[in-house]
């Protein structure tokens, strides 16, 4: 580093001398006229005592705000003070009106084509394309009725205006409670019920996970998060949300219907699975996880109900309910315990700094039960569950997990010094390459757990040849020929029998 | 947008950050009620609606995308009911305050479908804290400890919600923008970036250009303007 250029910057701030272009330079006349430091200083100060305010008490931020108010900056807020008492009934119009919810296309007035804010005309054309795109997720084969084709090659240049393509999309049956047929109940919690149901428009089945709106506080924090996370998450190995339903007293999210769950997959082939479809269902694990954690999303939640398995062998994860939330219940709503079994030991230990290893530990606990037949660490307590893993991969010291002898919750359970069992021993049918990647996923310390990404690449999965790699986002990886499930040496002959079984807590809340 | 909807915008957010801090919201939450208002206008006209009941149901749908879990409905009713209102008594648990409660309970809904239930947000803020934490390594500490600069950005940052800046730009172009702005602000420059090879906006995202910082910037200065103007 050259410190002489360094300590000449500090010495006296040097001004900035760059050459500027002529439009730059009113901003920056604007910004040294009306905004020398003191002024910027003193208009920022609202900002700044938000930063120190953090501390302060309501009634001293609410003072703040009222010396902020006399400045003459919301003076006439009173005026409009009364307009929330209005809307009352422009809303319920609103609601009840499918048609005048959706806004029209932007107008682009005259003031928008100042040049300073020039980016506003690209950005209508960005969001068109990503429009038709993004859309909703239509299935290939829908049956569109013969006017609707007609009435969309009409249009000119074969652009529909948000409006009527919103409206065109709702005269084929989105959107609309009537476009479902529902069928058999598949799962129930306090306020999701799930139901198997067929799309009239497709004849497909679908997946009918119906919210009831009935509470004080609106639509659930989880359906929320649920619903905008899936919007954005299209994967081969991630369960599609293909329509949204809003009715007065439900909201009906419309998934794609896939058989069973891998806990039902697992106990109609008596527990006992083919090798090469343990290899086929983790892969398929780590790459829709790898796919989310690229995202900054999180499952927290996963377990073998949440993992959904169709014919064909494709695993997708599901129940994004918990995903992204800050702390993991213990009970859910009904009052139902949530399962430990797959839960990392830092986050049983009260840890609140969650990121991605923390999915990395359930999908060890996965895997090993995939290849053993029975779950690792089934736990009924916290207090039991720290010990299952323990007696299994030894008490660490404070090497091996850090902090660890200064953990409360540690101390209080007092668990004894248990040394580490191999793993080839409880885990006779991997090989070496399958205990390695075992051990990698099994790490204490979160950050030395192998990321999903990594993970996907690992030895273990070298038989499946290098173009499960290459595959895009949204393609099966049983695209690539030799990849197909094996025949499980446990499975009953009436494997379908089972598939209209209630799912055990995967789709309760 | 013209400049009278502006004005109103920018007069909303003001309400949204004022009724968010005294719900004791974090940054990150009253910035997603900030985008969610300006998404939803961006989409909808604002004569057809109540700005207030959209800033109030976006207050309490950022609370919730963002999982400031403290924040229940009664609070937002209270709080905003109060903010609109200074000299009217507080609002007392009765058929007034139930019809507020359920008009955001079904305005949430409402907005939701608006937006396609589109609610997450992705803020410039993580950001800016790493962008902030390189260039603190590369300055020498006197001038670092000297200059408010980390300040100052923050503080614009915050500032630049009143205008639908997030809307049109990709967040790390904000944050490079941000710290652009606070050091010219502060006449501090980036220890040798005249002499190296890129700038040091090129290194944090390499497709970002002069100009776009300089749009943004503009469209800061313009909100900044806006609040002169209301002042006097």
């Amino acid at each position: 580093m050259e410190s002489g250029v360094i300590s000449g910057a500090s010495a006296g701030y040097p001004v900035v001398v760059h050459p500027v272009p002529r439009r730059w330079q009113n901003g920056i006349q604007h910004l040294t006229k009306m905004m020398n430091l003191k002024k910027l200083k003193r208009r920022l100060s609202l900002t700044f005592k938000g930063n120190r305010g953090l501390n302060t008490s309501l009634s001293d931020l609410a003072e703040q705000m009222t010396i902020e108010d006399s400045n003459g900056l919301t003076k006439d807020r009173n005026s409009s003070a009364d307009l929330i008492q209005e809307p009352h009934s422009r809303i319920h119009i609103q609601i009840g009106d499918e048609e005048d919810v959706v806004p029209d296309e932007l107008p682009v007035n005259t003031e928008e084509k100042r040049d300073y804010i020039s980016p506003v005309r690209m950005r209508n054309r960005r969001r068109f394309s990503e429009e038709v795109t993004k859309r909703l997720s239509l299935p290939a084969d829908i049956r569109l009725p013969g006017q609707f084709l007609a009435k969309q090659s009409l249009t000119p240049e074969g652009q529909l205006s948000r409006r009527s393509r919103r409206k065109s999309l709702s005269e084929i049956g989105f959107g609309k409670i009537e476009s479902y047929t529902k069928l058999d109940k598949l799962g129930e919690g306090t306020y999701a019920t799930v139901f198997k149901g067929k799309s009239r428009l497709t004849d497909n089945l679908v997946a009918l996970k119906e919210i009831r709106l009935e509470h004080e506080e609106g639509a659930p924090c989880t359906a929320i998060r649920e619903v905008s996370l899936l919007r954005e998450l299209k994967h081969a190995n991630i369960v599609t949300l293909h329509d949204i339903v809003h009715t007065e007293k439900s909201l009906t999210l419309v998934f794609e219907y896939l058989e069973k769950d891998l806990k039902q997959y697992m106990d109609d082939c008596g527990n006992i699975m083919n090798m090469t479809n343990v290899k086929i269902f983790l892969y398929q694990l780590l790459r829709g996880l790898a796919y989310c954690h690229k995202r900054q999303v999180l499952h927290r939640d996963l377990k073998p109900q949440n993992l959904l398995i169709n014919e064909r062998g494709e695993l997708k994860l599901a129940d994004f309910g918990l995903a992204r939330a800050k702390s993991i219940p213990t009970k859910t709503y009904s009052n139902e315990v949530v399962t430990l079994w797959y839960r990392p030991p830092d986050v049983l230990l009260g840890s609140t700094e969650y990121g991605t290893p923390i999915d990395m530990w359930g999908v060890g606990c996965i895997f090993y039960e995939m290849a053993c037949g029975r779950p690792l660490f089934p736990g009924s307590t916290v207090e039991d569950e720290l010990h299952l893993i323990f007696k299994t991969l030894g008490t660490p010291d404070d090497v091996i997990y850090p902090g660890l002898s200064q953990n409360e919750e540690y101390l209080m359970y007092n668990i004894p010094q248990y040394s580490a069992e191999p793993l080839i021993n409880i885990a006779p049918r991997l090989d070496g390459d399958g205990l390695d990647l075992l051990s990698q996923l099994l790490q204490y310390q979160a950050k030395m757990r192998t990321s999903a990404a990594e993970g996907t690449k690992h030895a273990f999965f070298n038989s499946m040849g290098p173009s499960v790699h290459r595959l895009p986002d949204t393609v099966s990886i049983f695209t690539i020929p030799g990849i197909a499930l094996h025949r499980d040496p446990g499975m009953r002959s009436s494997s379908l029998n089972t598939s209209g079984r209630i799912r055990r807590q995967s789709m309760l809340f | 947008m013209n400049e009278n909807e502006a004005v109103v915008h920018f007069r909303v957010i003001r309400f949204v950050y004022e009724a968010g801090l005294k719900l004791r919201m974090k940054t990150i939450p009253i910035a997603s009620a900030c985008v969610l208002y300006h998404r939803f206008f961006r989409e909808n006209k604002l004569d057809s609606y109540d700005p207030y009941l959209i800033a109030a149901t976006c207050l309490y749908l950022g609370a919730k995308t963002e999982e400031e879990q403290h924040v229940n409905i009664r609070d937002v009713v209270n709080v905003t009911y109060r903010t609109l209102n200074r000299d009217k008594p507080a609002l007392e648990m009765g058929t007034t305050f139930q019809q507020y409660r359920e008009t955001i309970v079904n305005c949430e809904l409402f907005l939701l479908r608006s937006l396609q239930f589109k609610s997450v947000v992705y803020h410039p803020h993580k950001f800016l804290l790493h962008y902030l934490k390189y260039l603190e390594d590369w300055f020498d500490p006197f001038t670092w400890k000297s200059v408010p600069i980390s300040r100052t950005c923050w503080a614009l940052l915050r500032d630049s919600y009143h205008s639908p800046l997030a809307l049109r730009y990709k967040p790390q172009h904000i944050a490079i923008a941000v710290i652009y702005m606070s050091l010219l602000c502060h006449g501090v420059e980036v220890p040798s970036n005249r002499v190296s090879d890129s700038t040091w906006w090129k290194v944090f995202k390499e497709d970002i250009t002069l100009n776009e910082i300089k749009d943004i910037i503009n469209e800061i200065v313009y909100t900044y303007d806006m609040e002169t103007a209301l002042q006097t």
